[in-house]
């Protein structure tokens, strides 16, 4: 449908107002929620996602593009509410204990959401318990570890450890990324994915709980 | 030659003696670990700011021990008096950013006082305060011109967002480019003021600290780097080198996408050149080795903290080999000496540098 297709080109972007204009219209004519968050909204997101990671774009734009997502996401969320769409998923971000770094974490929530996950983001300075009480209140599939500093990256081994020793074990999959993070490190805490970059992550995604 | 000679003869890509060898900054830890080598009386690690008088005197004075012992050639200062504790979690600059304290006692800005453009017709910049180039005048009066003496001045980017905080920054480019050019106009105006009591208070390189990459990639495209970067810090390495004095850009990450418009700058050196963000030493070498004096790349995240002494002298010597020939290498490691590396292998990294790089520059 070509107006969703304006959606994700605007989306892409980063055009807030005019993708507000044109998922009112697709409201107004009846367009189904899902198709405008996945043909629309989804897929302008993840467009930005892959120049992104082919460094044809920067993270200005990733955070435009993610604002104009969100100003459409918001216009449907009482809709998919109402008809029960269900959720691709439920992911717990956040950068863990020790660290107080957030874009990093920031983009990868938006890529995320982007890709039509829900993301509760938890916040900076984490400590392993809020992790696993987060996830077990949102009843998450995923833990997302960020940090951006060789010093704290040792903590998320903690919480691998704490979410194994936990009654969520079996139920939800820890994946880890970040500045210093490595393929190398996250198989040596047992993380169940690591991604090198927040487009990445959502794929990575995508793979587990797919 | 003396230190201070060879790191302007690197700097002006030029064969100086030896390689000369700089420490761009060192943490409490190393230069306690390091310093046990050398020195008795020092107490254990922990942040300068919970030292006692005593124990502070001590460890600069370690610290200009550690460069004298090991033959470092530049001596690095900073700011120091600028920021007030506001409680045991927060300290704030004399700009009004807030920065809060992580468990690892690592500053992060967490609150920016200019975040919208009503704001900065309000704000009131401080004016540079020349009791704070203490740390300066501390290591000119101790090396009496044996070793350069750098400054690390904090870049347009990362004055600029510590002001307005880094996505609202980013946003505004888009949403409103008058007002990021305000800010960054408003940060300059400051950093200019300030080189002049630098020069006075007898500098010899201005490095411009403005991280703005990651691993992959620079966090903004090179079209608003030149649009909102580029010209604030050409006015900085501008008047440095009226001055006489040399600069060096400071930023992490990869730097492959900004390297012709750091270059067109003028800087005369790049650093730290992390190997992690693909900043190989030999291809930066051949790209542009006689444009730009290189200042790093001795892996200070995994080699100088897990591996060992033989190591890093085999890495020390490779990175001679790749980068020093003609001149233009200063061996630095690749970004800082933090709380994670092992004390030996920075002694194994001085004295490598100079057991290869005398007369292989």
């Amino acid at each position: 449908m070509e107006i969703l297709k304006e959606i994700a080109a605007h989306v892409e972007n980063g055009r807030n107002n005019e993708v507000r204009v044109l998922v009112g219209k697709c409201m107004e004519e009846g367009i189904g929620v899902s198709d405008i968050l996945n043909l629309g909204l989804v897929a302008g997101m993840n467009s930005i996602g892959i120049r992104f990671r082919n460094n044809e774009v920067f993270v200005p734009e990733v955070l435009m593009a993610a604002r104009a997502m969100k100003s459409g996401l918001e216009m449907i969320k009482p809709i998919l509410l109402k008809e029960k769409v269900p959720s691709k998923g439920t992911i717990i971000i956040g950068t863990v204990l020790g660290d107080l770094h957030d874009i990093g974490k920031n983009i990868v929530c938006y890529m995320l959401q982007g890709a039509g996950f829900d993301v509760i983001d938890i916040g900076i300075d984490v400590p392993k318990e809020k992790f696993i009480e987060a996830a077990r209140n949102h009843g998450a599939q995923i833990i997302a570890l960020s940090s951006l500093l060789s010093t704290t990256m040792s903590y998320m081994k903690e919480v691998m450890e704490a979410v194994r020793a936990s009654e969520i074990a079996g139920t939800v999959k820890v994946i880890v990324g970040g500045a210093p993070v490595t393929q190398a490190f996250a198989d040596e805490i047992g993380a169940h994915g690591y991604a090198s970059d927040a487009s990445g992550a959502a794929e990575i995604v995508k793979g587990l709980i797919g | 030659m003396n230190g201070r000679e060879r790191i302007r003869t690197a700097l002006s890509i030029q064969e100086p003696d030896r390689v000369p060898v700089y420490i761009h900054g060192i943490n409490e830890a190393p230069i306690i670990g390091i310093g046990r080598q050398i020195t008795d009386g020092l107490p254990d690690p922990k942040e300068f700011r919970e030292m006692n008088d005593r124990e502070k005197g001590k460890l600069l004075d370690t610290l200009f021990l550690i460069h004298e012992n090991f033959g470092i050639d530049g001596f690095t200062s900073f700011e120091i008096g600028h920021e007030k504790i506001v409680d045991a979690a927060h300290v704030a600059d004399d700009w009004g950013v807030l920065y809060t304290r992580s468990i690892h006692g690592l500053p992060v800005a967490t609150g920016h006082p200019v975040q919208n453009p009503g704001d900065i017709d309000t704000f009131t910049p401080p004016r540079p305060d020349r009791n704070h180039l203490l740390l300066l005048d501390l290591g000119r009066d101790r090396f009496k011109g044996e070793k350069a003496l750098f400054w690390l001045m904090r870049g347009t980017f990362v004055r600029s967002w510590r002001l307005m905080g880094m996505e609202n920054l980013m946003i505004q480019m888009y949403d409103n480019p008058e007002f990021v050019h305000r800010v960054a106009r408003m940060v300059t105006d400051y950093s200019l003021e300030q080189l002049d009591m630098l020069a006075d208070a007898g500098l010899d390189v201005l490095v411009v600290e403005d991280d703005i990459a990651d691993k992959h990639s620079p966090l903004i495209s090179p079209r608003h780097f030149v649009e909102f970067i580029k010209p604030y810090n050409t006015e900085l390495v501008e008047k440095a080198h009226r001055m006489g004095l040399k600069a060096v850009a400071h930023s992490d990450g990869n730097l492959w996408p900004l390297l012709d418009i750091m270059i067109e700058t003028g800087y005369n050196g790049l650093n730290p050149l992390e190997p992690q963000a693909g900043m190989e030493l030999k291809k930066l070498k051949a790209y542009c080795g006689d444009r730009l004096c290189l200042v790093g790349n001795i892996d200070c995240i995994d080699l100088l903290s897990n591996g060992t002494p033989e190591e890093v002298d085999e890495a020390v010597r490779q990175a001679i080999a790749d980068a020093a020939t003609g001149g233009g290498y200063i061996l630095c490691d690749s970004n800082s000496l933090h709380p994670g590396v092992h004390p030996l292998n920075c002694i194994a990294m001085f004295e490598a540098a100079k057991k290869y790089g005398a007369g292989k520059s």
